[in-house]
C-alpha cells in the first residue's frame, strides 16, 4: 500500500542520494558557512575548557526543571535567530523584486531568491518562529518559574520533562537538517492543501515539516500533562487556589489548551501523512477526498494554538507590571476568569481563518460573533493592567518597558483582529499582508513579554542582573524596527498586497517596502544589541550580583529563594499564607527569616533515557522523511524499548542529608544550577528503596 | 508604607513546613495518565470529525459506502470480545486489592487472549475487504473507515504489549508501588478502549448499516 | 522525607476496584449495545429517529462507564479526573458538531444536487 515515489529508492539510504544535498546553491553555502562558524564557536571553547563531561553529567542528563527550562530557552532563542534570518531574507527579496523592471541576482528572475527557495523560507520562518522559538521559550519559562511559584521541588514527572525537551529538539533538528539535506516545505507553515499532497510536493520538504511538527507536538502534549499535574497536585501547604500566582493560572489554562488541541493537529497531519505515504484519499481532490477537511482540522488546533502562545504572555504581563508598579494586580479574580474565558471561547472560533472558503453566511456569522466575544475578556485584562499601573509607583526598568510596549502592541493587534473577525472586512483583506501585520503584532507582543520575562527572572536563575543600558538599547532598536515594518505593512495590506509573494507587481509599493527594509535593519541592529547585552552582563557579572529579591519590589514566592536558585529550590518547603506571599512576609518583616533546622531532601536522579529517546526520535523522523525504513523502524522500536527498559530499572532518586543541606545553605556560594551539584548517574547501591 | 502595619506586631506563624509534604505519588501518576487519556480521546475526536465529513455518498468514489461493508451482527462478536477483555482485566484489579497475585495474573492472561480474539476478528474483516479491492486508497470514505478502526486496533495492540510487560513484572517485583501504579494506569487505558469501541460500534457499524 | 512507606495496595484507587461495579458496567454496556443492534437490524425506526436513539444510548453508556468502570465522582481522589472530563466534553461537541454543520452548509452551497443515474465521482483509479 506504500505509494510509488518519483525518483530513486534503495533499502539502505531510502530516497536519500548525493543529489539531495544542495551543494551549488550559494545561499545554502552561506548558511552552511555561518553554521560551521557558530558550531566552532560553541565546540572549541567546550573542548578547551574541558566541559564535555560537565555538560553531559549536569545538563544533557538532567531532570531539574530549571536546567530543562534554560535549555528550552536557549534552544528557542537560537531557533528565533534562524527564524529572524528567514524574515530578513523575505523582506530583502520583496524590496528588491518590486515591479517588472526589478533586477534579478543569482538564480532569480527578480530579486535574489527563486520562487521555490522563497517559498521554503517563509514556510520555515513561520514554522520555526511559532513552534520552535516562541513555544519552547514560553514552555521553558513555565518550566522554571511554575514549580518555584507554587513551592514545589520539581515538576510532577521530572524525567518526562526532559523527554519533552529532547522531543522538541529532535523536531527542531529535523528542520535544521532540511537546510542542508534535501529541502523544506514550500507550502507555508500551515501546509496549504492540496499543495502538500505528494503529487504537488514530491520532495522531502513537506515530510520534514510534517515530522518535525508531529515529534515536537508529542513533547508539547507531554509537557502539558506534566505541568497540569504539577499545578494540581504539587502545591506547597497553604497554596490554595485563591492564592495561586497569576502566572500559574495562565500556565494552567495554556496547558489545558495544549493538552486538548494538539491531538487534533496530530490527526490533521497524520491524515496528510497517510495520503503521502499510503495513498489514501483524505484530502485529495479526486476519489472522495475533501480538501477543506485539512483546513478544518488544522485550524481546530490552530486557533487554540495562538491562545496557547498568548496566554503565557498575558501571565508574564500580570507578574511584571505589579512588581514595577509596586501595587498588587488589579482584579485578580476577573483576570483568572478572563483567562479561562479566553481559553474556552478559543475553541469555538477557528473558522475565522477561512471565512472565504464557502461555508456560508450562517456559519460565518456564528464564528464571527464568537471571535468578537474573545475581545471582551482580553479587554478586561488590558484594563486591569492599566488600573494596576494607575496610581502605582512605576519604575521603568527594561522589563517594564517591554511590558508597556506589549500592551500597546496588543491594542493594535487586538483591534485589527476584531476587524478581521468581521467577514465583510475579512473577504477584502483575506490573504493580504494586513493579516500578516495583524498576527505579527500579536506574536511580537509575545516576543516583547518573552524579553521582559527573561530579563526579569534572569537574576533569580543566574544570580546577577543583566545590564540595563544594553537592555534599553536592545529595546529601543527592536521597537523602532517593529513600528517601521508593521505600520508600512498594514498600509500595504489595504493597498492589496497579497501575502507570500516572491515577486511584487506594483512598483508604487516601493516606498513602503523601503520603510519595511529600514525597519528590518533596525531589527538587525537590535540583534547586535542583544548579543552585547549578554556579553556585557556576563563580563560584569561580579559587579551585579543580587540577593533573593533583586528588584526590591517583587511579590511572589519564587523571590523567596536565594539568587541563584539552589538546585533543590527551597531548603524547606514554605508554608503559604496569602496571595503574593513574599509581599505578605515583607510587610510583616519576615521576608528574611530562614528555617532554623533543615531536613533531608529527596531529589530525582539524572538519567540518560530522555537523551536516548530524543536521539531515537530524530532517527525515526529522519528515516520517515527519506523513506529509510530500517532507520525509522529502529527509531520507533528504540523509543518503545527505552520506555520498557526504564520501567524495569526504576530510579527513586537520592537523598541530600540535612547536614549537607545546611552546608549548602550556609555556604558562600549557593548551590546554583551552573555548579556541579552532586547528582550522580544511577548507581545501584545508592538508590533509595521506595 | 511603614505605618500601614498594625500597631501590635503579629505573632509569626509557621513559615516553613517540615515533615511529609502530603503529596501522593500514586494519585499524581494516575492523574497524569488520565490527562494523557483525555488527549488520546481527542485524537479519536478528531478522527470522528473526519469520519463525519467523509461519510457521504460523494466520498465513495463509486466504491462501497458504510452500508456495503459493515456487518453489525458479525461485529457484535468483536464487541463481546473487547468488553469481556475489559471485564477480565478489571477483575484482575479486584484481585489486586487483596494482593492475590495469581488472580491478577489470571485476569491479565484472559484479557490478553480475548484482546487477541478481537484483533484476530478485525484482521480477518480487513483481509476480506482487501481481497475485494476495498483498500484504504480506494476512496476517501474507505480511508477514514480503516483509519478509525485501525487506530482503535493499534491502541489495543499497545495495551496487549503493556499487559505482557506486567506479566513479567508482577512475578519479578511483586505488587510494589510502581507495579501497582502501572496496573492502575493500564486499567484506565483498557477501560477507555471499551468506551471508544462503544462509539465506534454505534457510529460506524450501526449508523452505517441504517 | 517525601517517600511513603505505606502499602500501595491500601491506596484508595486500588481499593475502589469493585466486582459489582465492573460486572454492572459490563452488563449495562452489553445490553445497551445489543439493544442498539436490535433496533438497527429490525428497521423499526426511520433513519433519523434511529440515529438519535442510538446516539442517546451511546451517551448513556458512556456516562454509565464513567461511574461503573472509572469510578468517577467528586471525592478527593477523583475530583480532578471528573472535572477534566466534564470540561473536555464541550470540546468534542464543538469540534465535531461545528465541523459537521460547517460541511453540511458547504455542501449545500457548492455541490451539485445528485440526479438519478448521475455518478458523483469519476471511477477511474489513478
Amino acid at each position: 500500500m506504500l505509494v510509488h515515489l518519483q525518483g530513486p529508492w534503495n533499502p539502505i539510504f531510502g530516497r536519500l542520494t548525493l543529489d539531495s544535498i544542495p551543494y551549488g546553491n550559494p545561499i545554502i553555502q552561506f548558511a552552511f558557512a555561518l553554521t560551521v562558524v557558530a558550531g566552532i564557536a560553541v565546540v572549541v571553547p567546550t573542548l578547551y575548557y574541558r566541559k564535555v563531561g560537565y555538560i553531559f553529567r549536569e545538563w544533557l542528563t538532567t531532570v531539574d526543571h530549571k536546567k530543562i527550562g534554560v535549555m528550552y530557552i536557549i534552544f528557542g532563542l537560537v531557533m528565533m535567530f534562524r527564524g529572524f534570518f528567514d524574515g530578513l531574507m523575505i523582506r530583502t527579496q520583496q524590496v528588491l523584486a518590486d515591479g517588472p523592471n526589478s533586477p534579478g541576482l543569482l538564480e532569480a528572475q527578480h530579486g535574489y531568491l527563486p520562487p521555490s527557495h522563497f517559498d521554503q523560507i517563509y514556510s520555515s520562518h513561520g514554522t520555526l518562529m511559532i513552534l520552535f522559538a516562541v513555544t519552547p521559550i514560553l514552555t521553558g519559562l513555565g518550566n522554571i518559574i511554575v514549580p518555584l511559584q507554587i513551592g514545589a521541588r520539581d515538576m510532577a514527572f521530572p524525567m518526562m520533562n526532559a523527554i519533552s525537551l529532547f522531543l522538541t529538539m529532535a523536531g527542531g533538528m529535523l528542520i535544521m537538517a532540511s537546510l542542508f539535506i534535501g529541502d523544506f516545505s514550500q507550502a507555508g507553515w500551515v501546509g496549504l492543501i492540496p499543495l502538500t499532497e505528494l503529487d504537488f510536493s514530491p520532495s522531502a520538504g513537506v515530510d520534514y515539516w510534517m515530522w518535525a511538527i508531529q515529534i515536537s507536538s508529542i513533547g508539547t502534549t507531554l509537557n502539558a500533562i506534566n505541568i497540569i499535574t504539577t499545578i494540581v497536585g504539587m502545591r506547597a501547604p497553604g497554596m490554595r487556589w485563591d492564592r495561586l500566582p497569576i502566572f500559574v493560572w495562565t500556565t494552567l489554562s495554556t496547558n489545558i489548551i495544549g493538552l486538548t488541541a494538539f491531538p487534533i493537529l496530530g490527526v490533521a497531519l497524520a491524515l496528510l501523512g497517510a495520503d503521502r505515504y499510503l495513498g489514501t484519499h483524505f484530502y485529495t481532490a479526486g476519489l472522495g477526498g475533501n480538501l477543506m477537511l485539512y483546513t478544518d482540522l488544522f485550524w481546530i488546533w490552530g486557533h487554540p494554538e495562538v491562545y496557547f502562545l498568548v496566554l503565557p504572555a498575558f501571565g508574564i504581563l500580570s507578574e511584571v507590571i505589579p512588581t514595577f508598579s509596586e501595587k498588587p494586580l488589579f482584579g485578580y479574580i476577573t483576570m483568572v476568569a478572563a483567562t479561562f474565558a479566553i481559553a474556552g471561547i478559543s475553541w469555538a472560533v477557528w473558522l475565522h481563518h477561512f471565512f472565504t472558503m464557502g461555508a456560508g453566511p450562517w456559519v460565518n456569522s456564528f464564528f464571527s460573533v464568537a471571535t468578537m466575544l474573545v475581545g471582551i475578556p482580553t479587554g478586561v485584562k488590558v484594563f486591569n493592567w492599566i488600573l494596576t499601573m494607575y496610581r502605582g509607583r512605576i519604575t521603568y526598568t527594561t522589563p517594564m518597558l517591554w511590558c508597556v510596549g506589549a500592551i500597546l502592541l496588543l491594542l493594535v493587534g487586538g483591534l485589527t483582529g476584531v476587524m478581521l473577525a468581521n467577514p465583510a472586512i475579512n473577504y477584502t483583506v483575506h490573504n493580504s499582508v494586513f493579516v500578516i501585520a495583524h498576527f505579527h503584532c500579536m506574536v511580537l507582543l509575545i516576543a516583547f513579554t518573552i524579553f521582559a520575562a527573561v530579563i526579569y527572572w534572569f537574576p533569580k536563575v543566574f544570580g546577577f542582573k543583566l545590564d540595563e543600558r544594553s537592555g534599553t538599547e536592545f529595546f529601543a532598536t527592536f521597537v523602532i524596527g517593529t513600528i517601521l515594518v508593521f505600520t508600512a505593512m498594514f498600509a500595504l495590506g489595504f493597498e492589496g498586497e497579497t501575502r507570500r509573494l516572491d515577486y511584487l507587481y506594483d512598483p508604487q509599493w516601493k516606498p513602503m517596502l523601503i520603510i519595511e527594509e529600514v525597519g528590518i535593519m533596525f531589527y538587525c541592529l537590535s540583534v547586535l544589541f542583544f548579543a552585547k547585552l549578554f556579553y556585557v552582563s556576563i563580563r560584569d557579572r561580579e559587579k551585579n550580583l543580587v540577593g533573593a529579591d533583586p528588584w526590591g519590589t517583587a511579590r511572589t514566592l519564587e523571590w523567596l529563594t536565594h539568587s541563584p536558585v539552589p538546585f533543590y529550590n527551597f531548603a524547606v518547603t514554605p508554608r503559604i499564607h496569602a496571595l503574593d506571599e513574599l509581599t505578605w512576609r515583607r510587610d510583616r518583616g519576615w521576608d528574611e527569616v530562614q528555617p532554623e533546622t533543615y531536613e533531608p531532601i529527596h531529589m530525582p536522579r539524572n538519567t540518560m533515557i530522555p537523551l536516548i529517546i530524543g536521539v531515537f526520535a530524530f532517527g525515526f523522523g529522519f528515516g520517515m522523511v527519506w523513506r529509510i525504513w530500517w532507520m525509522a523502524g529502529f527509531g520507533l522500536l528504540g523509543i518503545i524499548a527505552a520506555v520498557i527498559f526504564r520501567s524495569f530499572t526504576p530510579d527513586h532518586g537520592y537523598i541530600i542529608s540535612a547536614e549537607e543541606v545546611a552546608r549548602l545553605e550556609g555556604g558562600k556560594e549557593p548551590a546554583s544550577i551552573i555548579k556541579e551539584n552532586h547528582a550522580p548517574l544511577p548507581h545501584v547501591e545508592e538508590q533509595v528503596v521506595p | 508604607m511603614m505605618d500601614a502595619r498594625a500597631t501590635l506586631p503579629e505573632k509569626q506563624p509557621e513559615l516553613w513546613h517540615f515533615g511529609h509534604d502530603g503529596h501522593d505519588p500514586i494519585a499524581t501518576k494516575t492523574l497524569g495518565f488520565w490527562l494523557y487519556m483525555i488527549s488520546d480521546a481527542l485524537i479519536f475526536g478528531g478522527i470522528f470529525a473526519a469520519y463525519g465529513v467523509l461519510d457521504h455518498g460523494m466520498n465513495d468514489a463509486g466504491g462501497p459506502g458504510a452500508a456495503q461493508i459493515v456487518h453489525p451482527v458479525a461485529a457484535f462478536w468483536q464487541t463481546i470480545a473487547v468488553l469481556t477483555s475489559v471485564l477480565a482485566y478489571s477483575l484482575a484489579t479486584v484481585a489486586m486489592k487483596t494482593g492475590n497475585r495469581s488472580g491478577v495474573m489470571l485476569g491479565i492472561v484472559v484479557s490478553i487472549l480475548l484482546a487477541c480474539i478481537f484483533l484476530g476478528l478485525e484482521f480477518n474483516d480487513f483481509a476480506t475487504l482487501f481481497a475485494q479491492g476495498n483498500t484504504p486508497d480506494r476512496s476517501g470514505f474507505l480511508s477514514v473507515f480503516f483509519l478509525l478502526i485501525a487506530t482503535h486496533g493499534l491502541h489495543m495492540m499497545f495495551g496487549v504489549l503493556w499487559m505482557l510487560v506486567m506479566l513479567v513484572q508482577i512475578p519479578r517485583f511483586g505488587l510494589n508501588a510502581d507495579v501497582v501504579t502501572r496496573m492502575l494506569n493500564l486499567r484506565l487505558f483498557w477501560q477507555f478502549q471499551a468506551s471508544v469501541w462503544v462509539c465506534v460500534y454505534i457510529f460506524v457499524y450501526l449508523r452505517g448499516a441504517s | 522525607m517525601a517517600t511513603h512507606q505505606t502499602d500501595p495496595l491500601q491506596h484508595p484507587e486500588v481499593q475502589q476496584a469493585s466486582l459489582r461495579g465492573y460486572v454492572a458496567g459490563y452488563g449495562v454496556t452489553m445490553i445497551g449495545l445489543l439493544l442498539c443492534l436490535l433496533l438497527t437490524e429490525s428497521h423499526a425506526l426511520a433513519p433519523l429517529p434511529l440515529l438519535s436513539t442510538i446516539s442517546g444510548i451511546a451517551l448513556v453508556l458512556l456516562i454509565a462507564q464513567a461511574f461503573l468502570f472509572f469510578g468517577l465522582d467528586f471525592s478527593r481522589y477523583h475530583i480532578w479526573k471528573s472535572v477534566s472530563i466534564i470540561l473536555t466534553v464541550p470540546l468534542f461537541v464543538l469540534s465535531i458538531g461545528l465541523t459537521v454543520w460547517m460541511f453540511h452548509e458547504l455542501d449545500g452551497l457548492t455541490m451539485l444536487p445528485e440526479m438519478p443515474g448521475m455518478s458523483m465521482q469519476p471511477t477511474t483509479l489513478q
